[in-house]
């Protein structure tokens, strides 16, 4: 039965000491550890020519599916034309319901994060969304998702005094994920909104937005 | 050519997610053979790597919309190429297809002192490298046949460097047992 290597022949493999560096004793079992790692095949493996044509075939396929169609046509950016209609009572009406709001949350017990995604109204395509972040400390905060292709810095929050974050979006009407992204790098996912795993072992939030308004 | 090989992967990715479907070639072309030699020494056979990284390329096209970071596709693609790699490992032991039978394994590379000892150490590795576990295997490909850093790996894997060092040094002892008549 062959015993392990000796702790310091990992090391000589793992390359933090060379062979000179072993004690005598250890050169042989050193020398013949290497002769293992030294087998290691490191030519470069080509693939089949016709690989490319395979992929874009498929792609051309799926591209082409009514299903992919919509999704895709969910997920690409496009203008969106805000006709809002609105008398001068309701812009008051508006400012003091989002103060009161404000006030409620600001006078919560703990400092529990705010969940993002209400509706306020838009057009028949989009819908004003607010994004609302507890985030005490942040420096800037921002919501990427798939409306705006992951981009962490189209979609600025606001700060709104006592660590209350904030913006309004017009979404399309679908279904979007989403995440904030506190400081530029760390991904928060929204507290108040259900999530989905991402596949790589991430939780995207979801809000899903009709015609009658967001619902998360 | 010129504009192909200059475009951005975050550029490439945008266009594509506009509609541009034609462009996601750009992105087949530059990275069906980086991680080739990656899946084929997961795998052991270079066709079912192959099949593994034409099933990543598409997957990654059928999510892209949830790349979150368009300038590191690359990293992304890796990690779709990687979960697949080891669903197919597990596949196939679910089915109880012998790790043994790797002789549909590619060719030992050629030397250049043509020493038949050499040759028949390196075939040796290849089928040892089978035996190990799925995550042995991935840190021995990484460091010694993709020639990264532990740091690189950790970067990678999402593993931490102490736990990388534990299994690569688990993976030495177990090779040096499967190679003892090749060393």
């Amino acid at each position: 039965m062959t015993t392990g290597y000796h702790p310091l022949v990992k090391r000589l493999l793992d390359g933090e000491l060379s062979l000179a560096e072993l004690p005598p004793e250890l050169r042989v079992e050193g020398e013949e550890a290497l002769r293992l790692v030294g087998a290691a095949d490191r030519t470069p493996v080509a693939l089949s020519s016709a690989l490319e044509e395979r992929v874009m075939a498929t792609v051309r396929r799926h591209a082409a599916s009514p299903g992919n169609r919509a999704w895709r046509w969910l997920n690409t950016p496009r203008d969106v034309e805000l006709r809002l209609r609105v008398r001068p009572w309701t812009v008051w009406a508006g400012a003091l319901a989002a103060a009161a709001a404000l006030a409620l949350l600001l006078g919560r017990p703990a400092p529990e994060p705010v969940p993002g995604a209400q509706a306020r109204g838009g057009t028949r395509d989009s819908v004003l969304v607010r994004f609302v972040l507890y985030a005490p400390g942040a420096r800037r905060v921002a919501v990427a998702g798939t409306f705006n292709q992951w981009d962490r810095g189209a979609a600025p929050l606001v700060p709104a005094g006592s660590g209350v974050w904030t913006t309004t979006l017009a979404l399309p009407v679908g279904k979007h994920q989403y995440a904030f992204v506190v400081d530029g790098a760390r991904w928060v996912a929204d507290p108040g909104a259900p999530a989905v795993d991402d596949g790589f072992g991430r939780r995207n939030s979801v809000v899903a937005v009709s015609a009658l308004g967001a619902h998360l | 050519m010129g504009l192909e090989g200059e475009a951005t992967d975050a550029e490439v990715v945008r266009a594509v997610l506009a509609g541009d479907v034609e462009r996601y070639a750009v992105l087949v072309r530059r990275y069906r053979d980086r991680y080739a030699r990656y899946a084929s020494r997961m795998l052991g056979s270079r066709d079912v790597a192959e099949d593994a990284v034409q099933d990543a390329l598409v997957r990654a096209f059928d999510r892209l919309a949830d790349c979150r970071e368009p300038d590191k596709f690359a990293g992304w693609l890796f990690l779709i190429l990687r979960n697949r790699c080891f669903a197919e490992r597990r596949r196939r032991q679910r089915t109880e297809r012998s790790l043994d039978s790797t002789d549909e394994m590619f060719a030992a590379p050629d030397r250049p002192d043509g020493e038949y000892e050499q040759v028949e150490r390196a075939h040796a590795l290849q089928q040892a490298l089978q035996h190990l576990t799925p995550e042995q295997r991935e840190v021995f490909v990484l460091k010694h046949m993709e020639g990264l850093a532990y740091e690189e790996i950790a970067g990678v894997t999402g593993a931490t460097v102490a736990s990388l060092k534990m299994r690569m040094h688990r993976a030495y002892d177990r090779l040096r047992e499967l190679m003892k008549e090749h060393l």
